[in-house]
């Protein structure tokens, strides 16, 4: 979808819908938001709705911060500690790697 | 558009064609693969693992024959081309090299044995100083200074090599024909001459034996039991088989539990061994002399038992899985104290279980019993009953039997479970007083030729059949004392004797070669085909039957049963059809019936039943499952070629590309979508580049054809215009 040919109303709702969505455990919403709607929000000239879009990216971006922390962390610390914990790790892994701990 | 399509199609299979004969014949010129390959798998118990374990994609490593013990420092410090894999001759495959290589192992990619084809001078056994010490009875509640082998080292000669772990896999080669070209591919390229460093490219050897169980036995089997993964995968089973047990009363079987007015006197043998590879097992001393004897024992009792029956029941036993924590004589205890088993502990008299009697120096059998249980005055008296049972028995038969002398425990012995159980009188009836007479106990040099079993030149396998070569002095002093055991008149025993001809058949059979015509005769038809694989006496994996505890099971049935044709009571009989002999003028063969007491009890540890894989009271063995175990050769080029060699053929591809889209833009479009040919030309292309590297791994005195850049840049010229 090409963003030239939108109004500038219905720009902002998709950029509210897509902020919106990514409270339902969809971070990747925020992602797209980020990424779509930075040249609209920081780099484009100064037109009505631009603050409010400003706004929804920033906090998308925030929310998408959030997200990539608390994953990596959890990711780094069951990749390291798996093997350690025994029939916990096993339980919560969904493939178990043959002939290694 | 037909026309178009159909040339395109001609095309594409043109091309698929070209690749396809061209993979294949350029691996078959790669790649010596090897012929026989014995590995050493991987075995876990409640807290560790033993055995060896190898990467998913193999172990590469640079050959090099180990010369002598110095020679390691080559391998694990000063080689300039790890990582090596080392092969072995067998009088250097020792504990102390064995421990360098597991501890330098980041530079050793694997080991191979050479077997020999005869015997070392000295001895060697992989197994522990203390086998089963965990599981026996000597533990510190029983007797403190007595467990763990205090009092006597059974296998001073152990050095535990097959309970070791290592990170590398370690085959085992046959001194044949093969291993000569491994030998000379050594000899040619990878041998350093007078100081230099050998170039590359170098003879390198790939060993694969990825097993999937890792850690202990309660992970893996808790692994085999994840329900929710997307593709379930066993990962290990449990070690066990079955036991076979027969009585010369029949006992009804479908009422389990306690049998009044039953009294049973127990012979024990036991029928497993193990070497340190996986089913390499001969276990001549360790396990066939032992249950052979009982076995001709059992048949020399034939006669007397259904003529002059005597008071108690003489129950004959042959355990599965001793080797591995006693896993038959610990689950035949177990089914007895939970009334899963025809007789139970109360019924059962006493025990004489027949160990290691092969090795007789000037014919004397060493009586072993238990000291801790012989403290009680009762017990005690049965034992001395017992032990001059023996020794009424073996008068007059040139056969001397003592006790050892001086307070000592049991050796290793399935004795030792049920005595854990509640103290029975027993005695156990081996060739060593103290310590081991056997010096490869559980090797794979614990062969015919160790007991020194040959026969004289010349012979056929059928004379060879019938040669004499045991006298079966043992088999008859066993069969005589269980019958003054059992309650029998002394006057019988000049009618007890073994059978020298089925001793020396039996050790035929199951030490040089099971397909010969008196077991053919003895087992039934669909047997046949199971024959011809050489018989090891590894206890196995509990899902595959051992093809060993059939032939005792048919062996045992035909030495003590009765033909008969009507099979009328299942519950006190068993019944089997062999396929006989055939008669002289016919090819044919007439079978019969055979009704005996014979049956199959489960070998399968409690611990598995009770799913306590922590065990420290049962066997917990298990063996891993593994995907595939092969070996192969090849010449290596040096890791500096591969790169740069990798580097052309993407340069060369990206070329092209560039060529093509140069000759018309369009083309980039046109080219993932509708020109197969094309593609087709660039992939075989690349292809080509990747021959040519592979061309410096080439084995030796072939050559490759490679075609040049040259001709290929002018192919697809003429492709484009």
């Amino acid at each position: 979808m090409n963003l030239e040919r939108l109004p500038n109303e219905e720009k902002l709702s998709l950029c509210r819908k897509y902020y919106l969505g990514g409270f339902a455990f969809l971070p990747f919403l925020w992602l797209v938001n980020v990424v779509w709607f930075f040249k609209e929000a920081f780099v484009k000239p100064v037109y009505s709705e631009q603050l409010q879009i400003k706004t929804y990216v920033k906090r998308s971006a925030l929310g998408l911060l959030l997200w990539v922390t608390v994953l990596t962390t959890w990711i780094t610390i069951f990749q390291h500690y798996r093997a350690e914990w025994g029939e916990v790790g096993d339980y919560l892994s969904f493939t178990i790697p043959l002939g290694i701990p | 558009m037909d026309l178009l399509s159909n040339k395109w199609i001609v095309n594409l299979l043109v091309c698929c064609l070209f690749i396809g004969v061209g993979c294949n014949s350029v691996e078959k010129k790669i790649y010596v693969h090897l012929n026989y390959t014995v590995p050493c798998v991987r075995l876990l118990n409640a807290t560790h693992q033993i055995g060896c374990q190898s990467h998913l994609s193999g172990n590469v490593g640079v050959l090099h024959v180990l010369e002598s013990e110095e020679n390691v420092d080559w391998v694990l410090r000063s080689g300039p081309n790890p990582p090596y894999l080392v092969i072995l001759e067998s009088p250097l495959f020792t504990r102390s090299i064995m421990m360098k290589l597991k501890n330098g192992s980041s530079r050793v990619a694997g080991v191979a044995v050479v077997a020999p084809s005869a015997n070392p001078l000295e001895g060697v056994s992989p197994h522990t100083t203390c086998p089963n010490e965990n599981t026996g009875v000597y533990t510190e509640n029983y007797d403190p200074s007595l467990a763990h082998c205090n009092v006597t080292v059974w296998n001073p000669l152990g050095s535990g090599l097959s309970y070791e772990q290592f990170d590398f896999p370690i085959f085992s080669l046959k001194d044949d024909n093969d291993t000569q070209v491994i030998r000379q591919c050594y000899m040619d390229h990878n041998r350093a001459v007078n100081g230099s460093t050998p170039q590359y490219p170098l003879c390198a050897m790939q060993l694969y034996s990825h097993m999937s169980a890792v850690t202990d036995t309660a992970t893996c089997m808790r692994r085999n039991d994840i329900n929710f993964s997307i593709s379930p995968e066993m990962v290990c089973d449990p070690l066990g088989d079955y036991n076979v047990w027969a009585s010369t009363r029949p006992i009804n079987n479908t009422a389990k539990g306690h049998k009044m007015w039953e009294s049973v006197v127990i012979a024990a043998a036991r029928l497993d061994s193990r070497s340190f590879f996986f089913e390499v097992a001969p276990g001549a001393e360790s396990g066939v002399s032992g249950f052979v004897t009982l076995l001709a024992a059992a048949h020399a009792l034939r006669n007397a038992t259904q003529e002059a029956p005597p008071n108690r029941t003489i129950l004959y036993t042959f355990f599965q899985g001793e080797t591995f924590d006693y896993i038959g004589s610990s689950r035949m205890v177990y089914d007895m104290q939970n009334n899963n088993f025809a007789v139970d502990l109360d019924n059962v008299h006493s025990v004489l279980e027949i160990g290691q009697v092969g090795l007789r120096a000037d014919s004397r059998l060493w009586l072993h019993s238990d000291p801790v249980s012989r403290k009680n005055d009762s017990v005690n008296a049965e034992v001395r009953k017992l032990i001059e049972s023996l020794q009424t028995a073996a008068k007059g038969l040139n056969v001397s039997v003592n006790e050892p002398g001086f307070s000592q425990p049991l050796p290793p012995s399935s004795f030792q479970r049920f005595l854990r159980a509640r103290p029975i009188p027993g005695v156990v009836i081996e060739d060593h007083q103290s310590a081991f007479t056997n010096r490869f106990y559980e090797s794979m040099y614990d062969n015919a030729e160790y007991l020194n079993i040959s026969y004289p030149p010349n012979l056929t396998p059928e004379e060879q059949l019938v040669f004499v070569t045991d006298t079966a002095k043992v088999a008859t002093v066993v069969a005589r004392a269980l019958y003054i055991q059992a309650g029998g008149a002394e006057s019988q025993l000049e009618g007890i004797n073994a059978d020298p001809q089925i001793v020396t058949r039996m050790l035929y059979g199951f030490l040089i070669r099971s397909n010969n015509s008196w077991f053919q005769q003895r087992i039934p038809p669909d047997f046949m085909s199971h024959l011809s694989k050489p018989t090891n006496f590894y206890v196995g994996v509990a899902q595959q039957r051992s093809e060993l505890t059939h032939l005792v099971q048919y062996l045992l049935a035909n030495l003590t049963g009765s033909t008969n044709n009507v099979a009328s009571s299942l519950q006190m009989y068993s019944y089997v059809w062999v396929q006989g002999a055939a008669p002289p003028n016919s090819t044919k063969r007439e079978g019969f019936c055979v009704r005996s007491t014979v049956r199959l009890s489960k070998a399968l540890s409690p611990a598995f039943d009770l799913r306590d894989y922590t065990s420290k009271n049962y066997s917990t063995w298990t063996e891993s499952r593994w995907k595939s175990i092969k070996g192969r050769i090849f010449l290596v080029a040096s890791h500096d070629l591969e790169v740069v060699d990798r580097v052309r053929a993407a340069r060369f591809a990206k070329e092209i590309l560039i060529t093509i889209i140069s000759v018309n833009p369009d083309l980039f479009k046109v080219l993932f979508g509708f020109s197969p040919f094309l593609y087709c030309v660039i992939f075989l292309f690349v292809h080509i580049i990747g021959l040519q590297s592979e061309k410096a791994q080439s084995p030796p005195q072939r050559d490759l054809p490679s075609p040049t850049e040259n001709t290929v840049h002018k192919l697809l010229q003429t492709a484009l215009l």
